[in-house]
């Protein structure tokens, strides 16, 4: 039970640092960004860098948010500013900056899987269970990044901003918020946090160019579900993360892969504002 | 508006022209006998496809050196198969009808092997393919010199059991033809020799989260695990995982080659693999065929492996069969096949047992700087009922 | 232009397109002939994507999924039954069976009244991944990874696939070229354009797509049984996700929306992959990919589009313009297809609706009959147009009751309360900029007219209200003329025309003159009194001209913050002390 219990934990929190940076984007810009796996795998090859510089694999941390910033600062000034007012061909060239991620790092770092150093790894004792030490490590991580958004959201003048245009952009433009600054903020730090996400869960995977498209759907899935709020993305993390584990834990872990993108459709189609309060 | 479309269909029509002239070129020369390599430059393979690409080009090589087969030159063709389906069907499209191959030698996927071999038929060209894979591929073009479950999969059960005395197992895969081939056959072979399956579990090919699976496998308790994975990235992670939630029992990995277990580093300590080929094989014609690959490609050298080694051999097998037969005439070279033997690096080799081979099957075990340790040989494992239905 | 040149026009591409196909075997390669099958296999399913994407804005990565059904419909039946003529048929007819089945439950997954675009194109993204899933778990019976192999199949040589195939591919593009061009293709058009505008023209916007979704994997699942049946293997490949987005890649490269740019991408890009890709595999993707972006970004219309303009530069001024017709007057039927008049038109009883804890409409409680001209009125944020848009679709309101023509709308969508004979017209011109104003005025038509699925009408029927109202404005001179091209005032009579194309007995008019001249106004005014008046019609106004108001009202209720505060005659707003404090307190409006 209490492995059981500890999965679910830990598995929505990964969910959680692997969507953060989605529903940032979505919820400014009322679009998905399909590059998204694309950041992630961004996130998986800095922390490749750090560990192939012998540096402390606690670097890899700010290294992906600082990479990942700068690649969502080229790609917002030059793919997605042209495309505010066509949301599905935001789509579309989202989809394609996905693939260019893909073949560029193919190109540069080879196909082959490859390692990162893990700064913890093995098997702690937790509740009375032996249970991996670095996914407890990222509940914490989850946990610690909820707050900073929070934090940032609530507790800072961009925040605030932010916080107007994701409510009502005419009216917030209105009161001489800059929003196009506030998509170009956005954008960016989406893909910094996708790029932290991916950082993150390289010591539980390997690092290869497709890194990012296993966790692609669920994200998309639970941020469609979760509307513009992270304690809603944090709610459907829980249930949809619970019920993937629970299905894949008595049933088969092959449904509890479609678990989360089943669910989520049937949610959004039976209650259309899903996990959102209204 | 109308009458631009018919320009499209004019453009269209001159473009195809100009392509088919294009195409034309590739005559075929009686005095050439073209090898033609369909192979995963891209998408899952494209790792493992320049080692099988090089070992290729040294048997040709020699073979040229020493005059060709029947005094013919040998060519060699390869194309980017995609790891797929829909590549491998532009592949063998177009070394069969447009290169004019006369033979493929190749390792595939399972599923670029089945859509090519359609067109194979259709071509009608002998196929040698040199990928270990589920088994059970059958067509009259057909040769397979690689292993299938049934022929490595016990040495890693008997082992377990003569060893570690483990009665319960605990089997993990990728949900994939080969993944579920592997596992089915090591359930019903532990189970015949008084094994017990506690469970058989399987992630989508892409997933890389196996922490349920790995809790179930906790709470099972078994005596040993046993993995069959897709190559690569799910072979990692799984690997990862399960060190990462200490599981210590004696665990084989039927997906993992030399060189990844290799670059995994610590976690890969104490794994059992088995396969036909490793590359500290202590033969002479292995040490020849390393060295002599060592010569060619220097520093640019992929690691020989049990795909490539195939390869190698399978380029040979082909140049046997030519030779035995009299001429590249698809049937005779079809007979002559299962008739002749090659000495390779892994051994003498004939592909005499319903189109495959009885291989000498090798178990090791990863040592903690990553080289594996060679601990028993199996002779000449039987291939067991693979296409009885072809002669 | 003209229907007739048209029909002439598709004919002679059909003979050429055939043509080439039938000489094409005796020209090509055998490596250009089996590419070209499967390409035309793949153009087909491309050309659904068109359909969807292109003209009737669905992004769809799905139709890969329907094209594997197929496949696989004939893979799993030869594999475990034997091929045989009937089991051929069989499959045919389960694999379209099964098409179906999945596009119905996409479609009511994606399709509902406020579903977002989005929504449908993740889900759609979602439908080949589970798919392929099932597939690969199906083990040793669906082959999982590595597919089907080996199957007999119809004895049939490459050189009359090419036909068959070929054949299949020009039937398809000639079928959707003429239904897209039809008055019913149209409609497509109009959904992508305006959706809202055409669920409030009466339009059941959700069934149309999910039939069109039908149909389009239909077409997509017998690409995949032929592909199937021609190849002889199936993989779980052809129904993945990655074959879906290739298909919106070459179609977007190819020219989205316009049928022969998918097909000529897709054959081009499918044919180019075999020779290149062997050489450069990650460089030509990587082109590809960057294509795509740049494309998206800069070429939204695709490449074909930019081949027909440097093609047609010698041709210059002879733009082609939009569609038209011939007006003429309905014969009169006055409420012919929608709801007969009820004893009250609107009855409104306690409505209200509120926004999270902020409350717009409170108690709203009041009785129209027909023949009333009835204005609202009252300062910005009285709830006007909120009232109208809870009369105008059931799912707005958070309590009370609406009866139109004595039928309780309950939660009804807009295009259910239009068939109670409600026409609504939005606060600002919300009108289709891509198509014509006849074309516009024919998609209001739908409702009481089904459109041809195949041509086009050269006549269009209107009541005479709405013929007055397009002289009154110059637009019965521009009816070739795209929306997009006119003015402001314009648009806004066109929108009105459209409404009371809809032959409603309950009109519901937000700020309709917004952007007109005085005269306009004055003869716009005049036509809705004798709406009112002759064809007994209620009328709900909103405007902020209370001169115009004064003018042409026959009652008026004042709205303030969300209550009625005034329900009387003109006279009794302008005696009203009341209402001048409002107005003063708030800000006057002239």
């Amino acid at each position: 039970m209490t492995a059981q219990f500890l999965d679910v934990i830990t598995t929505a929190a990964i969910l959680f640092a692997v969507s953060a940076g989605l529903l940032i984007i979505f919820g400014v810009m009322k679009i998905i960004n399909f590059a998204h796996g694309g950041f992630l795998t961004i996130g998986g090859y800095s922390a490749l860098l750090v560990t192939t510089l012998g540096l402390n694999p606690w670097w890899s941390i700010p290294f992906a948010l600082v990479i990942g910033f700068f690649c969502g600062m080229i790609v917002e000034r030059l793919v997605m500013r042209p495309l505010y007012s066509r949301p599905l061909d935001a789509i579309l060239a989202t989809w394609g900056l996905g693939i260019i991620i893909g073949q560029l790092i193919t190109l540069v770092f080879g196909r082959e899987v490859q390692f990162v150093k893990s700064p913890i790894s093995g098997a702690v004792n937790f509740l009375g269970a032996s249970y991996s030490h670095y996914r407890l490590l990222l509940v914490i991580a989850s946990i610690a990044l909820a707050l900073a958004l929070a934090a940032v959201l609530n507790g800072t003048r961009l925040g605030l901003q932010t916080r107007a245009v994701i409510m009502n952009e005419n009216l917030a433009r209105g009161l001489g918020i800059n929003s196009g600054l506030v998509r170009f903020i956005t954008f960016s730090l989406g893909a910094a946090l996708a790029s932290l996400a991916g950082a993150l869960i390289t010591p539980l995977t390997s690092v290869d160019p497709n890194l990012g498209v296993p966790w692609l759907v669920s994200a998309f899935m639970l941020v469609l579900v979760s509307g513009m709020s992270l304690a809603s993305l944090a709610v459907a993390c829980l249930v949809l993360g619970g019920a993937q584990v629970l299905v894949s834990s008595y049933g088969n872990p092959v449904l509890g892969g479609l678990t989360i993108v089943v669910l989520a459709a049937l949610i959004l189609r039976l209650r259309p504002q899903g996990f959102a309060r209204d | 508006m109308n009458a631009i479309k018919l320009g499209h269909l004019v453009a269209l029509f001159r473009t195809l022209c100009a392509t088919a002239l294009f195409c034309a070129t590739g005559v075929h020369a009686a005095d050439v006998i073209k090898i033609g390599i369909p192979v995963g430059l891209s998408g899952a393979n494209s790792v493992v496809a320049p080692s099988v690409v090089q070992s290729a080009e040294l048997a040709v090589e020699e073979i040229n050196a020493k005059g060709g087969i029947l005094g013919k030159k040998v060519l060699l063709e390869v194309a980017d198969d995609g790891s797929g389906a829909a590549g491998a069907q532009k592949a063998f499209d177009s070394l069969l009808f447009q290169k004019k191959v006369d033979v493929l030698i190749t390792m595939e996927t399972s599923a670029a092997r089945n859509a090519g071999l359609p067109i194979v038929t259709r071509a009608k060209k002998p196929f040698i393919y040199t990928s270990f894979y589920e088994g059970r591929s059958c067509n009259k073009y057909l040769y397979v010199n690689a292993w299938v479950p049934d022929q490595q999969v016990a040495p890693v059960v008997d082992y377990f059991m003569k060893t570690y005395k483990s009665k319960t197992y605990f089997l993990i895969g990728s949900d994939y033809a080969y993944g579920r081939g592997m596992l089915g056959f090591t359930r019903k072979y532990a189970e015949s020799k008084g094994g017990k399956i506690l469970g058989e579990e399987y992630l989508p090919m892409d997933g890389a989260d196996w922490t349920p699976i790995i809790s179930k496998l906790k709470a099972a308790n078994p005596d040993a695990v046993i993995t069959s994975t897709a190559g690569g990235a799910p072979n990692v992670t799984l690997t990862k995982q399960l060190r990462a939630a200490g599981i210590k029992i004696p665990y084989g990995n039927l997906a993992v080659d030399e060189g990844t277990a290799k670059s995994m580093g610590a976690d890969a300590n104490g794994i059992y693999i088995s396969g036909s080929y490793l590359t500290n094989i202590d033969t002479p014609a292995n040490k020849t065929f390393m060295a002599a690959m060592q010569k060619k490609f220097g520093a640019n050298l992929k690691t020989p492996n049990d795909l490539s080694v195939p390869q190698y051999e399978g380029v040979y097998a082909y140049k046997a069969a030519v030779e035995k037969a009299g001429s590249t005439g698809t049937d005779a070279v079809i007979k002559a096949l299962a008739e002749v033997a090659v000495d390779g690096p892994r051994g003498k080799i004939q592909m005499n047992k319903q189109r495959h081979a009885p291989l000498t099957i090798y178990l090791g075990q990863v040592q903690a700087d990553g080289n594996v340790k060679l601990l028993e040989t199996f002779k000449d494992v039987d291939p067991g009922e693979q296409c009885p239905n072809l002669k | 232009m003209r229907p007739h040149s048209d029909g002439r026009w598709v004919l002679i591409c059909v003979a050429a397109a055939l043509l080439l196909i039938a000489i094409g075997p005796y020209l090509l390669s055998d490596f250009l002939v089996n590419n070209l099958i499967r390409g035309f296999l793949y153009a087909a399913v491309a050309l659904t994507v068109d359909i969807l994407w292109g003209y009737t804005g669905i992004l769809t990565f799905g139709q890969s999924a329907f094209f594997g059904i197929g496949a696989y419909a004939a893979g799993l039946i030869f594999t475990h039954m034997g091929f045989s003529p009937s089991h051929a048929a069989l499959a045919l007819g389960a694999g379209l069976g099964v098409a179906v089945l999945v596009a119905m439950l996409v479609g009511w997954l994606s399709f509902y009244h406020g579903a977002s675009p989005l929504y449908a194109s993740v889900v759609s993204l979602a439908l080949p991944i589970v798919v392929s899933q099932i597939l690969y778990s199906g083990g040793a019976f669906t082959g999982s990874s590595s597919g089907l192999s080996g199957f007999e199949s119809f004895d049939v040589s490459l050189q009359a696939w090419f036909w068959i195939a070929g054949l299949f591919l020009v039937a398809v593009t000639a079928g959707a070229w003429m239904f897209v061009r039809s008055d019913a293709g149209r409609v497509l058009v109009a959904i992508r354009e305006n959706e809202a505008r055409c669920e409030y023209l009466g339009i059941n916007v959700s069934r149309i797509k999910i039939l069109l979704l039908v149909v389009c994997a239909v077409i997509a699942a017998i690409a995949g049984y032929a592909f199937a049946c021609v190849q002889m293997v199936v993989a779980p490949e052809y129904t993945g996700f990655v074959f879906g987005t290739e298909l919106v890649i070459w179609v977007a490269l190819g020219g989205r929306g316009t049928l022969i740019g998918p097909v000529i991408g897709t054959l081009l890009i499918d044919t180019s992959t075999a020779y290149l890709s062997g050489n450069l595999p990650y460089i030509w993707k990587l082109v590809i990919g960057l294509a795509f972006v740049l494309v998206i970004v800069a070429l939204p219309r695709g490449i074909a589009p930019l081949v027909t303009a440097i093609i047609r530069r010698d041709k210059a001024g002879k733009t082609e313009s939009g569609q038209t017709a011939t007006l003429q007057a309905a014969i009169a039927e006055p409420l012919a297809g929608l709801a007969s008049a009820g004893s009250s038109a609107i009855a409104i009883e306690q409505v209200r609706k509120n926004f999270g804890s902020l409350q717009v409409l409170e108690g709203i409680d009041f009785k129209a009959r027909h023949g009333e001209l009835l204005s609202l009125v009252g300062p910005n944020g009285a709830g006007k147009t909120t009232l109208m848009r809870c009369i105008g679709d059931g799912g707005e309101r958070s309590g009370g009751k609406i009866l139109i023509n004595d039928h309780d709308i309950a939660r009804r969508p807009p295009h259910e309360c239009v068939a109670f004979g409600v026409g609504r017209k939005f606060q600002n011109a919300n009108t289709f900029d891509a198509l014509s104003v006849a074309e516009s005025l024919r998609i209001a038509r739908t409702r009481l007219e089904k459109p041809s699925l195949w041509s086009r009408a050269a006549t269009l029927d209107l009541p005479e209200g709405v013929l007055k109202i397009m002289r009154a404005t110059g637009l019965d001179q521009q009816v070739g003329v795209e929306v997009r091209h006119l003015s402001h005032g314009q648009k806004q009579a066109l929108e009105l025309a459209m409404v009371l194309a809809l032959e409603p007995s309950v009109v519901l008019l937000d700020e309709p003159t917004a952007g007109l001249t005085k005269s306009e106004r004055t003869l716009i005014g005049q036509i809705l009194v004798e709406l009112t008046s002759k064809d007994r019609l209620c009328i709900l106004l909103v405007e902020h001209d209370l001169d115009f108001v004064r003018e042409i009202s026959s009652r008026v209720i004042v709205l303030h913050q969300g209550k009625i505060v005034l329900d009387g005659t003109v006279a009794d707003v302008v005696e009203s002390e009341l209402v001048r404090t409002i107005y003063s307190g708030d800000g006057a409006h002239t």
